[in-house]
């Protein structure tokens, strides 16, 4: 367990000598040992072809490689922070709210349109989040930034969750998405209640939703 | 009824069992069952509320919440407090309205000077009936107590809502100083009267008199 909260709005995550970590650049806020920070140019794991596909997929958000020996700190934004465990499941997750995640994971990129056809596209869209969204796979943790806190609603099979897209911000386990649409006669003519795009989530798993329609 | 708990600080879960809760436009992040969402034309208090809110400016968007299940609401992170009202008369800034149970009436009240000062406009939303209420305040609101010997003033800025059997009237500490610019930023204060709650947030809105 590396990653240790030392309040709602700051992790603290242990480096050990062979053991990398990935946070994003500039997320560092104080640091304890001997660690250094080496960009990657790369945008995470994998080569040049996984470069190439997030460069593609608009998925490549600045990260940098952490390795040593010490403590380090990290933060951004002041946004708050959610440490995710993973054990063999994957972690569904827009990158740039990705703050820090362990080496050990390995991170890919998911086209939406594989879920769910077309209405996975037009849900990309929808939601402002692009075609693509980023998976990491493996057994670790995984630092989360969302604004305001964040709740996590299990989804079990028969129980599906609907999710505002604006305030979606991870889920993991075998889950389906699809953009359900609630759209009447009252949002053509402009009287609309707001909530005409949900995000249905369905399977068994987990969302994690902030409570804020913010984008980060 | 609807049954309101807060999961965490921030976000309002509802949970419904085929009826009616009244929210902000908009306000729902989440949810589990089967809901339906219809926007209320004029805060749903008919073609006579609605006129009285386009003249007052004292504008609220609510959406009609229907349905089955748990339903959450948040509003920009913002803190939330619940509010239990039995019978008596709830006054709060339609802006800080999150939530009210179906059951409750919502309205528009006149409030005197007060108004212009604070920033919201001379007319305030009343929440009426039993149930519950959902109010949105920027950090963890206070909730003072007024007795009879013991008034409040409160900096219009931080001012949210209040309850129960309170006089409000408005006190002005504006001296010579103030004219030089020399003033202590409180010139305004509304002050409290009476037996009731008042809801302040440790925050303060942008207000005329936050400048003198």
């Amino acid at each position: 367990m590396p990653f240790r909260e030392i309040n709602s709005k700051m992790v603290e995550a242990t480096v050990t000598p062979g053991q990398k970590m990935f946070s994003q650049r500039g997320a560092m806020l104080a640091y304890r040992g001997d660690v250094s920070f080496t960009p990657n140019i790369t945008g995470g794991q994998g080569g040049l072809a996984s470069m190439i596909g997030r460069r593609v997929a608009n998925e490549a958000t600045p990260l940098m490689t952490v390795e040593g020996n010490g403590t380090v700190m990290f933060g951004h934004g002041g946004h708050h922070i959610q440490v995710v465990q993973l054990t063999g499941d994957t972690l569904y997750v827009e990158a740039d709210r990705l703050l820090a995640f362990d080496g050990t994971l390995h991170q890919g990129t998911m086209f939406m349109g594989s879920q769910g056809g077309v209405m996975g596209m037009v849900r990309g869209q929808v939601t402002g989040q692009g075609l693509f969204t980023t998976t990491l796979g493996g057994h670790g943790a995984v630092a989360v930034m969302a604004h305001g806190g964040v709740i996590e609603l299990p989804i079990t099979p028969g129980r599906p969750v609907h999710v505002d897209p604006q305030a979606y911000v991870a889920h993991h386990g075998d889950v389906r998405n699809k953009l359900s649409t609630a759209l009447g006669w009252r949002d053509m003519v402009g009287r609309g209640s707001g909530e005409a795009f949900q995000l249905e989530l369905s399977g068994s798993g987990a969302v994690y939703v902030q409570a804020s329609e913010e984008k980060l | 009824m609807a049954t309101f708990r807060l999961q965490g600080s921030k976000v309002l879960a509802v949970e419904m069992t085929g009826d009616a809760v009244r929210a902000k436009n908009g306000s729902m992040v989440a949810y589990d069952g089967q809901m339906a969402f219809k926007k209320m034309s004029g805060g749903g208090e008919g073609i006579r509320g609605m006129v009285t809110r386009r003249l007052t400016g004292e504008q609220m968007t609510m959406m009609e919440v229907k349905g089955q299940g748990t339903c959450y609401f948040a509003d920009r992170a913002s803190e939330i407090n619940l509010v239990q009202l039995h019978g008596d008369k709830l006054y709060v800034e339609s802006s800080n309205l999150l939530c009210t149970d179906g059951g409750l009436r919502t309205g528009t009240t006149f409030t005197g000077l007060r108004g212009g000062a604070s920033g919201n406009g001379l007319f305030t939303t009343t929440v009426e009936g039993t149930g519950q209420a959902a109010i949105t305040s920027d950090g963890t609101a206070v909730v003072l107590r007024v007795t009879p010997q013991y008034p409040l003033s409160v900096d219009p800025g931080a001012y949210i809502a209040h309850q129960g059997n309170l006089r409000q009237d408005f006190q002005s500490g504006v001296t010579f100083r103030t004219f030089l610019g020399e003033g202590g930023g409180e010139a305004f204060q509304i002050r409290f009267e009476g037996d009731g709650l008042v809801y302040v947030q440790p925050s303060e809105r942008n207000t005329v008199g936050g400048d003198v």
